[in-house]
C-alpha cells in the first residue's frame, strides 16, 4: 500500500491556467491539485479538452501556470529537467536522429558518462525489443515502435517521475494493448512514479493505483478514485483483467463519471 | 514490429524525359533557323553558328578576354556574393523565427530594404566601391540575400513545437536545441533557400555586368551586342 501521509514526489498544487489574459482568455484548468506518491501510477482521465493535457504540459514544467505551484518533494520543481520525463502522445522523435541518438540525447545534455550511456542505451534497447533498430531512423519505424523508442528514451534518463500524455491514443488498437501490458509490467517492476494522461477508461483502470477524474472544460477534479494494486488481475493481459468483477466495477463508476461530463457539455 | 520500405530509386526515368524534352527544344531550334528559315539570322542564329562562334571564343580573346576568363571573372563576383548571402543570410533567418525580439527589431528594415530591386543599387555600389569586383559581388549579394533569409526562417518556424518540448525536458539549453534539433529539422528548407540564392544572384551578376564592369559574361553580351 502506499503511504500517502508523507510528502508526495510530485504535487500540482493549486493550479490554475489561463491561454490569454486572465478573465478573458480561455481557462484551461480551475485550481487542479494532483499529487503522486512514490512508486505510484496516477491516471487523470476526463472528455477531450478538458486541460489534462494542459496540467502535463504545466507539470513538466514547459508552460508556467498563472498561479499555483508544481512540487518534487515539495521543493519548487523549477525548469523541465531529467528529474521528470515525457512521453508525448506524437511521439516527439527528433526525426534527423537514429534510434539510438534518441535514446542517448537527454543523457549527452545531462552529461552523463559515456560508458554510462552506452550501458543504458544497451538495457533501454534490449527492454523494449529495439535491439535491431538502433540504427534506424524514426520515420523508418511503425508508430509502435517509435512510441517504443519514445518510451525508451524517457526511461533512460532513471527519472523520478514518468509523466505521459496519452501515450498509446495515436496507435492502432493492437499496438496499444501490447504496450499497455509492457507498460504495465514495467511499472510493476520497476515501481516507476508515473502520471499517466488518458481519454481510455479501461486503461486507467488497467494501470493505475489512482484515477482522477476530470470534469469538462474548464478542467476541474471531479473525483479520485482509488484502485486495488497488487492483485493478480492486473498482472495479467488487459482482456483477463478487464473480466474481473473489480474491474468491471471501476470501469464502470469511472465511465459513469466520465459520461456525466460528456453529456452536460 | 514492422520497418517501412523506401520505394525504389526512379532515377532513370527523370533522366531520359529530361534528355528528350531538351532534345525537342534543339530540334525546334534547328528546323526553325537552318532548315526552314522560318526566322532570319539577324533574330535569332542557327544552334550551329552559335556553337562554332563559342569553339572561336574559347581561343580568341574578345572583349578583352578568351571566354574562360570572362567565365571566371563573373564565377569569383558571383561565389563572392552568394557565399557572403549564405554566411549572413541563413543565421540572420534561422535568428528571425527563434528570436522574436530580434526579429522585432530587424524585420521593418530587411522588408523595407528588399523591395528594391538589385540593379537599383548599382549607382550606388559604384559611388561605395567603383567599378569593381566588389560592386558587381554586392549586386550578387542583394539579390541572394533574402531567398536565404526568408526560407531558413520557415524552416525553423515549421519545427514542430513538440520537438522542442521534447529537447527540454531532456535537458537541452537554447543553443543546444537548436544545434541538434531545430537547424537539422529546417535544413531541407534552408538548403531551398540556397538553391534560390544561387540563381538568383547568378542573374543579378549577368544583368549587373551588362551595366557595369570591363569583363564577365554580362560585358560580353553587352559588347558582342555592340558589334
Amino acid at each position: 500500500m502506499i503511504d500517502t501521509t508523507v510528502t508526495p514526489k510530485l504535487e500540482l498544487r493549486n493550479i490554475t491556467k489561463w491561454y490569454g489574459p486572465e478573465g478573458t482568455g480561455v481557462l484551461a484548468v480551475d485550481d487542479c491539485s494532483v499529487s503522486v506518491q512514490k512508486g505510484e501510477f496516477v491516471c487523470v482521465v476526463g472528455p477531450s479538452g478538458c486541460g489534462k493535457s494542459t496540467l502535463m504540459t504545466v507539470g513538466a514544467g514547459l508552460e508556467d501556470a498563472t498561479r499555483g505551484e508544481i512540487l518534487i518533494d515539495g521543493k519548487p520543481a523549477g525548469k523541465p529537467g531529467p528529474r521528470r520525463s515525457v512521453v508525448f502522445q506524437k511521439f516527439a522523435l527528433f526525426p534527423s536522429e537514429t534510434v539510438a541518438e534518441n535514446i542517448k540525447f537527454g543523457l549527452q545534455m545531462t552529461k552523463v558518462p559515456r560508458d554510462e550511456q552506452e550501458r543504458r542505451l544497451r538495457e533501454q534497447l534490449e527492454i523494449m525489443g529495439l535491439t535491431q533498430f538502433r540504427d534506424s531512423y524514426p520515420s523508418q519505424l511503425s508508430g509502435g515502435m517509435q512510441q517504443r523508442v519514445a518510451i525508451a528514451r524517457a526511461l533512460a534518463m532513471q527519472p523520478e517521475i514518468l509523466l505521459m500524455d496519452e501515450p498509446f491514443g495515436a496507435l492502432d488498437a493492437q499496438t496499444r494493448t501490447i504496450l499497455q501490458e509492457e507498460v504495465q509490467r514495467l511499472s510493476h517492476q520497476m515501481q516507476y512514479t508515473v502520471l499517466f494522461i488518458t481519454h481510455s477508461v479501461e486503461e486507467a483502470v488497467y494501470l493505475s493505483d489512482r484515477v482522477i477524474v476530470m470534469s469538462r472544460r474548464p478542467g476541474r477534479i471531479k473525483k479520485e478514485i482509488r484502485l486495488p494494486r497488487d492483485v493478480v488481475w492486473k498482472q495479467g493481459d488487459i482482456e483477463q483483467a478487464a473480466e474481473h468483477p473489480d474491474f468491471i466495477e471501476a470501469r464502470r463508476e469511472i465511465w459513469g463519471l466520465v459520461r456525466e461530463e460528456i453529456m452536460a457539455a | 514490429m514492422t520497418v517501412k520500405t523506401s520505394p525504389s530509386s526512379l532515377l532513370p526515368q527523370p533522366l531520359v524525359y529530361g534528355a528528350v524534352s531538351l532534345g525537342i527544344l534543339g530540334l525546334v531550334w534547328v528546323l526553325a533557323t537552318s532548315v526552314f528559315g522560318w526566322v532570319g539570322p539577324e533574330v535569332l542564329p542557327s544552334p550551329f553558328d552559335v556553337i562554332a562562334r563559342f569553339a572561336n571564343l574559347t581561343t580568341e580573346p574578345f572583349a578583352g578576354a578568351a571566354l574562360s576568363g570572362h567565365v571566371f571573372a563573373s564565377l569569383e563576383r558571383w561565389s563572392y556574393g552568394v557565399f557572403l548571402a549564405i554566411l549572413l543570410g541563413v543565421p540572420i533567418g534561422i535568428f528571425f523565427a527563434w528570436a522574436p525580439w530580434f526579429r522585432a527589431v530587424v524585420n521593418p528594415v530587411f522588408e523595407t530594404l528588399r523591395y528594391i530591386p538589385p540593379f537599383a543599387w548599382v549607382p550606388i555600389a559604384i559611388l561605395w566601391f567603383g567599378a569593381s569586383t566588389t560592386t558587381q559581388a554586392m549586386v550578387v549579394f542583394i539579390a541572394a540575400f533574402p531567398a536565404c533569409v526568408i526560407n531558413a526562417q520557415l524552416g525553423v518556424q515549421h519545427v514542430d513545437d513538440i520537438l522542442i518540448q521534447a529537447s527540454r525536458v531532456f535537458g537541452a539549453r537554447q543553443h543546444q536545441t537548436l544545434r541538434r534539433v531545430v537547424v537539422p529539422v529546417a535544413t531541407p528548407s534552408i538548403f531551398t533557400g540556397i538553391r534560390i540564392a544561387i540563381s538568383n544572384g547568378w542573374m543579378a551578376l549577368v544583368g549587373a555586368e551588362l551595366v557595369v564592369g570591363k569583363t564577365g559574361l554580362g560585358f560580353l553580351i553587352a559588347q558582342g551586342q555592340r558589334e
